[in-house]
């Protein structure tokens, strides 16, 4: 009983967009696909969507095919965002709910309901090109639960906008996962991913390169973190004499180190002590999503290799 | 496709909200108004010539100086000028004023005051007998009115030289044996120049009704699919619905809004012309004849047939065009093949409508392409058996089918493909890709 893609792939002209990508995903779970600009995260969702046919593989929720199941299992909200700009925000809302056959009724409810969940009741009559892209973002959210779908996919569902959206937003998704939707979203924000998900993705060129649970995949590499401070001496010139220990990062709180697999960090502590320094602080921890992001994929890549349509210039 | 089980009713919301969009612009409210308008304005027109010609009358005065003159010179004259058609003053072309030997100096005045056009004075020659006539006017002296009245005098000498060899006036103006019949003479039908003038007028009309509702309203399908594709609403319409039902809404709500608008357009034309007795009474004082003339239940029974099977076709083919770009401004380039397309079965209706009975028309009224056309032109003005319409209409709707199927095709390809110019290679490579 849960979200499974098996060993999909698909090829774009000369492009392999993914390549023989396999996933479980557990119903009513927080879920994050991560991965640089480029890397398949969007013919991912459309192809979990039917959208997109893959050349091979196959999706299947609660035992069914992605092909069989009804449109309105799935809400989607598209990374390239876009409302009827003509046309009034609680009509395009009832309008996109009558899609997923939910009555004209209910769905007025609902919608305004939601709009003062989103402090924007007073934009219900209001055209769409009227409202600032922070809230068109909020009105297209909206656009996608409305028929209370079981699955929710959302595409960099937080990019552009303000911490006070964000807050909302993300309480939105907690109320929906109470009420034991299945969330999947995409990011390059590792903060969002570590709050709210319970399990993730990296996805990189087309392939998963690691995925599980937040803290399978931040113990994976079977390093850990140590992070340490003394009194007196801010250099620590000693540290590189300690076996498996590289330091990443000086701080003026902290040092941070790695510890190799199959070290203990506890030495550290004990070559410390050993100095006769005074420890201030010292910390034992998994590596960050962002430390793993980074040695699985390299640097953030900021060039776009991104297959999704693009705005022309 | 699972499309195709499930049209409704997700085809039927699309319509709805394409059908308002569509309504509610500017340019809809203005265009149908204005429209409706010349249509009303055109119908009227036959009043507006008729009222014309009431204004244009040549007035003349007559001063018969000469004796003797026959007794029907004044009907000659009125006939000659006026033919048989009008009774009263109001009709007439040439308006005769009768005046006597001494009114000459009062006529002059008159003339040279604006009460006549024409002076035409009438006097006898001492010298042959024969009557002379002097003609003094300010209108052009080459024009036809002119013309006319050198004609109509001719007739009054003629008259007058007759009756002075003694005939009289009786024989003069008895009525002599005339028929005129077909060329066959075992046709039934007649013919005449008003039935012949609306048959004809009436096929090129609702021709170039097909012709201006593919183009205008086909141009709106594929604007309104770029439109989407532009402004990304595209991709919350792929997840709550499929291509096909995006794809049949749009052509059936558009459809429906052009419907509208002809409708209005034609209530317009309809009430014009319902309203043109009394309009015509108004101005004139007199009623004119029947306005439905030439209307055949045959012809519009076929230009409904034709009109939405044609316009079906080709509105399938503009949403396919319109979803392969991705911005309004790039949708008539796009479309230019199908439009010249269409064009050109148009054109080809206009030179086949001389040539009705030529190979070349009879073949393409088969072609669906040019059939909504040429089979519309063959039904009004030449001679096609049922079988023949039945053929072309059947053939027109397997295209229909046919563009159904292409379109949702190249639709479902073409709506996640952005970028400048998309390529044939490119729609083909998609088409293969897509669901």
């Amino acid at each position: 009983m849960s979200l499974i893609i098996e060993s999909v792939s698909k090829r774009f002209g000369d492009v392999q967009a993914l390549e023989d990508i396999s996933l479980e995903i557990k119903p009513g779970e927080v879920f994050g696909l991560l991965g640089a600009n480029g890397a398949g995260k969007t013919t991912a969702m459309r192809i979990v969507l039917d959208i997109l046919r893959p050349d091979s593989g196959t999706i299947a929720w609660n035992g069914r095919f992605n092909r069989d199941l009804p449109r309105e299992t799935w809400g989607y909200l598209p990374e390239e965002r876009g409302l009827y700009a003509k046309m009034n925000v609680l009509e395009q809302l009832v309008f996109f709910a009558k899609l997923h056959g939910v009555r004209s009724k209910v769905a007025e409810r609902e919608a305004r309901g939601w709009l003062e969940r989103f402090r924007i009741p007073e934009y219900a009559d209001r055209r769409a090109e009227q409202l600032s892209k922070g809230n068109q973002q909020k009105i297209q959210f909206i656009a996608a639960i409305l028929h209370d779908p079981q699955v929710l996919l959302m595409d960099e569902p937080f990019t552009g906008l303000d911490p006070v959206n964000v807050a909302l937003l993300k309480e939105a998704f907690l109320e929906i996962k109470e009420r034991g939707k299945t969330l999947i979203f995409s990011t390059h924000q590792m903060e969002t991913v570590e709050e709210l998900c319970e399990s993730i993705a990296i996805v990189d060129r087309g392939r998963v390169v690691v995925s599980g649970s937040v803290r399978d995949v931040r113990r994976s590499g079977g390093r850990q973190m140590v992070r340490l401070a003394v009194e007196g001496d801010p250099e620590m010139a000693w540290l590189a004499e300690l076996d498996g220990v590289r330091v990443t990062r000086r701080g003026q709180d902290y040092t941070e180190m790695q510890v190799t697999s199959g070290h203990n960090p506890e030495v550290v502590l004990h070559a410390a002590l050993g100095r006769d320094l005074k420890v201030t602080h010292f910390e034992i921890a998994d590596p960050s999503l962002e430390q793993i992001f980074i040695e699985h994929v390299g640097q953030i890549d900021t060039t776009e290799r991104t297959l999704a349509p693009k705005v022309p210039a | 496709m699972k499309g195709w089980r499930t049209l409704f009713p997700n085809a039927w919301y699309v319509a709805v909200r394409e059908y308002r969009a569509r309504a509610r612009t500017r340019s809809f409210v203005v265009g149908t108004g204005l429209l409706a308008l010349i249509a009303f304005a055109a119908t009227q027109l036959p009043v507006l010539i008729d009222y014309s010609m009431t204004t244009s009358q040549t007035r003349i005065a007559v001063v018969a100086e000469a004796a003797g003159m026959p007794s029907d010179s004044l009907a000659v004259l009125d006939g000659q000028l006026n033919g048989q058609a009008a009774d009263t003053n109001a009709h007439k072309a040439f308006v005769l004023s009768w005046l006597s030997a001494g009114d000459d100096v009062a006529a002059q005045k008159d003339l040279e005051q604006g009460t006549y056009d024409v002076l035409l004075i009438v006097a006898r020659d001492a010298a042959t007998n024969d009557l002379g006539f002097t003609v003094r006017t300010d209108i052009p002296q080459d024009g036809s009115a002119v013309a006319s009245i050198t004609h109509a005098l001719l007739s009054l000498e003629i008259d007058d030289r007759l009756f002075r060899a003694g005939t009289s006036t009786a024989a003069l103006t008895a009525p002599f044996s005339l028929t005129i019949g077909p060329a066959n003479a075992t046709s039934a039908g007649t013919n005449s120049i008003s039935h012949q003038v609306s048959a004809d007028l009436l096929s090129t009309g609702l021709i170039m009704l097909i012709f201006m509702a593919i183009i205008t309203y086909g141009q709106w399908v594929a604007m309104s699919v770029a439109e989407e594709k532009g402004s990304r609403v595209m991709e919350l319409m792929l997840n709550a619905t499929t291509p096909l039902q995006m794809l049949a809404g749009k052509v059936l709500g558009n459809g429906a809004a052009g419907l509208t608008q002809y409708g209005i357009i034609l209530a317009a034309v309809v009430g014009g012309l319902l309203a043109q007795g009394q309009i015509h009474k108004a101005v004139l004082g007199t009623s004119s004849g029947a306005p439905f003339g030439g209307m055949d239940p045959t012809v519009l029974g076929a230009f409904a047939v034709l009109f939405v099977l044609g316009f079906l076709m080709y509105s399938l083919l503009y949403a396919a065009l319109g979803s392969l770009v991705s911005r309004q401004e790039d949708v008539q380039s796009a479309a230019t093949p199908l439009t010249m397309l269409v064009m050109t079965g148009y054109l080809m209706s206009v030179f086949g409508l001389q040539a009705i009975d030529e190979s070349w028309v009879k073949i393409a009224s088969f072609v669906p392409f040019f059939s909504p056309y040429l089979m519309l032109a063959r039904v009004s003005v030449g001679h096609v058996e049922m079988w023949e319409f039945g053929l072309s209409a059947l053939m027109l709707l397997i295209s229909v089918g046919i563009a159904l199927f292409v379109a949702a095709r190249i639709y479902s390809a073409g709506v996640l493909l952005y970028g400048q110019r998309v390529s044939l290679r490119q729609i083909f490579l998609a088409i293969r890709v897509s669901r």
